[in-house]
């Protein structure tokens, strides 16, 4: 633990010192960010098709909470598999695995600044997209975001160090790594509570990669408040009531036929997101992936040490 | 294991597996979909490096010298054989004989360029579990020795190659390791640059006791560092033995006749006593035989007067004769049978 916290310390000073240093790389990429989430918003908005402002915000915002979720994801899983590689390039991993703490200390200390940093600036990065586009609030709830985040960040490690032990024995598993990182965005963005009525197969996919049930849940607690509609008798969703469909100026959207169009409001009942069907397999999938993903990692650097392949690319 | 050593080596062979896919197989001659290859890197290799010691690792290229580095190091595990430094098995108490040994592999890769030498001290002394409230000043220390302290600022990116090596010796000793291994550290750099690193490490090993093994291609540096020498070649250690003994085993065989014109070298050669005899300086006006006796005194006395009986009868003017000083190369050419 001791050896963690040292690293930790080592890490966080070095990345604050290449920020500092960098500092207008630093904002430029904020400023990247930023664009890239406003065209992801008007893609959805386009995409979802619909005139009705409610919908295309609910589309947007539930799109770049799924892009964030995908690029702490794509971000961890990168540190693992581009960043050994380019590690492995530069010669700091054979440092790195010259450190008496050893290399899974050394790995979780440096994923763990990185998922601050990441945390810290899609903080940012939300708060200015859903005030300055899609202009709808989200639910904060910072006890559920800070457990479901936590979660996130094991699940992800422990995929990670998987992903992670194989680049160290097969240096170019890291381009394979990149399809893998861009799927996560995928599931990440397009993750719904849906997901449990997809074939046995793909819903099995789904639950395995360590994104999808995290996603679900943050979305849940941060789209819906943790609140799910009433279902009735037969499990259809009870409508509270009916309103008319407004467009973005607020006025009135007409059908065919020039008669106002209507869209069903449906009543709601408060749920905790620990109650919630995905965070079970959120917790299920966190214990799997560490128990997998560190054992095979040692393996895998014993295996690398054997092949001479450790530190080198 | 041995407690005179600070690392030894008992009986450590090294096999490495390389794959190909769609590549002519050097064997056959042939391409094919898929085959093996089995590298014999390093073949039961023994040695040991006492404490305050420095020992030279010589050997062609491909020899196994950074594959001994790795496997003290424990970058590398041993097929077969053991490693210990300290007294502590590597394979067993990795993390704990890791805090005993700094390194310095291929030199400039180690260090982080956008940070300062200071900052890379600070930062791979906290990775190396240096104590936070020694490190700043043990940092400050390593860079005056090393004297980089007027560079304590400035980005690795702007120093020279000279100086980025110096900084890579720094960051190996911010732990303060009795054991120092430096792969090849100065290889590339000039000339003052390598002496200054050769001042350093004699004085890292005479003032601070740290043993040191030094793997190099430059047999002026390793002849001028060295306590003992080890000479590797395909895997195997040929021989491992004091400089001075090393370099004289073959000092007084090689005997220099400088002559007034080309001399009868085939009718040298027959000579009995006589284990090789060539021309150097051909087609100048001096032309200079040399002459390989052999080591029994009274051979190579007998061996000496018929060579000068040869060159008496071709009536050829002797300038000078004289023992040819040996060098290290010389020696390493000679027992990785090179060349004489």
């Amino acid at each position: 633990m001791r050896g963690f916290f040292k690293i930790l310390w080592a890490e966080l000073v070095r990345s604050f010192i290449i920020m500092r240093r960098y500092w207008f790389a630093s904002i430029i990429s904020i400023g990247m960010g930023y664009a890239t989430l406003v065209t992801l918003v008007y893609g959805l908005v386009f995409a979802a098709g619909s005139d009705s402002i409610r919908a295309m915000a609910d589309n947007a915002i539930n799109g770049i909470l799924g892009f964030l979720i995908g690029a702490f994801a794509f971000g961890i899983v990168g540190m693992f598999t581009q960043g050994i590689q380019g590690m492995a390039r530069t010669g700091e991993l054979e440092q790195v695995c010259l450190s008496p703490f050893g290399l899974v200390t050394n790995f979780l200390a440096r994923s763990f600044v990185m998922a601050v940093n990441s945390v810290i600036s899609c903080t940012v990065m939300i708060l200015l997209v859903t005030a300055t586009v899609a202009k709808e609030s989200l639910h904060w709830s910072p006890f559920a975001t800070v457990v479901l985040l936590v979660l996130t960040y094991i699940n992800l490690i422990g995929f990670g160090y998987m992903v992670g032990g194989l680049v160290l024995v097969f240096k170019y598993v890291g381009q394979i790594a990149v399809i893998i990182r861009f799927s996560m965005i995928g599931l990440a963005i397009f993750a719904t509570e849906q997901v449990s009525q997809w074939p046995a197969l793909g819903r099995w996919f789904a639950h395995a990669m360590p994104v999808t049930d995290a996603a679900i849940c943050l979305k849940y607690v941060l789209i819906q408040g943790q609140m799910r509609p009433v279902l009735d008798e037969a499990g259809q969703k009870v409508v509270q009531e009916v309103v008319p469909v407004l467009d973005a100026q607020g006025a009135a959207v007409l059908d065919a036929a020039g008669s106002p169009m209507v869209e069903a409001v449906y009543a709601l009942q408060p749920m905790s997101v620990f109650l919630h069907e995905s965070f079970l397999f959120l917790v299920v999938s966190c214990v799997v992936w560490t128990v997998i993903g560190i054992a095979c990692f040692r393996y895998l650097e014993n295996w690398s040490r054997d092949k001479g392949t450790l530190g080198t690319y | 294991m041995s407690t005179e050593y600070a690392v030894e080596l008992a009986k450590v062979d090294k096999v490495f597996h390389t794959h190909h896919f769609f590549q002519k197989n050097d064997d056959t001659g042939r391409r094919s979909f898929y085959h093996r290859k089995r590298i014999h890197a390093v073949q039961a290799v023994e040695f040991g490096i006492r404490p305050g010691e420095v020992l030279g690792l010589l050997g062609p290229n491909g020899a196994g010298k950074t594959t001994c580095v790795k496997m003290i190091s424990s970058l590398v595990r041993p097929t077969a054989g053991k490693v210990f430094v300290n007294g502590m098995h590597v394979e067993k108490r990795r993390h704990e004989v890791l805090r005993h040994v700094g390194v310095v592999l291929e030199g400039t890769r180690t260090v982080i360029w956008p940070l300062t030498p200071l900052e890379n001290l600070m930062y791979f002394g906290r990775l190396r579990d240096v104590s936070s409230k020694d490190l700043k000043k043990r940092a400050r220390d390593l860079l005056d020795f090393i004297g980089l302290r007027d560079k304590m600022d400035t980005q690795v990116r702007r120093l020279s190659r000279g100086q980025r090596q110096r900084l890579a010796i720094c960051i190996a000793m911010v732990s303060d390791p009795k054991v120092l291994l430096l792969d090849e550290p100065t290889t590339g750099l000039d000339v003052q640059s390598s002496r200054a690193i050769r001042t350093k490490v004699v004085e890292l090993t005479r003032e601070f006791n740290k043993s040191v093994l030094l793997t190099t291609h430059d047999m002026h540096i390793a002849q001028l560092l060295c306590d003992r020498i080890g000479i590797i070649d395909k895997g195997r250690l040929i021989t491992c033995r004091k400089t001075r003994d090393l370099i004289s085993v073959f000092a007084d065989q090689t005997y220099e006749f400088r002559l007034d014109r080309m001399p009868p070298v085939e009718l040298i050669t027959s000579i009995p006593g006589v284990h090789e005899a060539r021309v150097e300086a051909d087609g100048a006006e001096e032309p200079v035989l040399l002459v390989r006796v052999s080591e029994d005194e009274t051979e190579r006395s007998r061996a000496l007067y018929e060579v000068m009986d040869a060159l008496r009868r071709e009536q050829h003017l002797v300038r000078a004769v004289s023992l040819r000083e040996q060098t290290l190369e010389e020696a390493f050419l000679r027992l990785t049978e090179s060349t004489i």
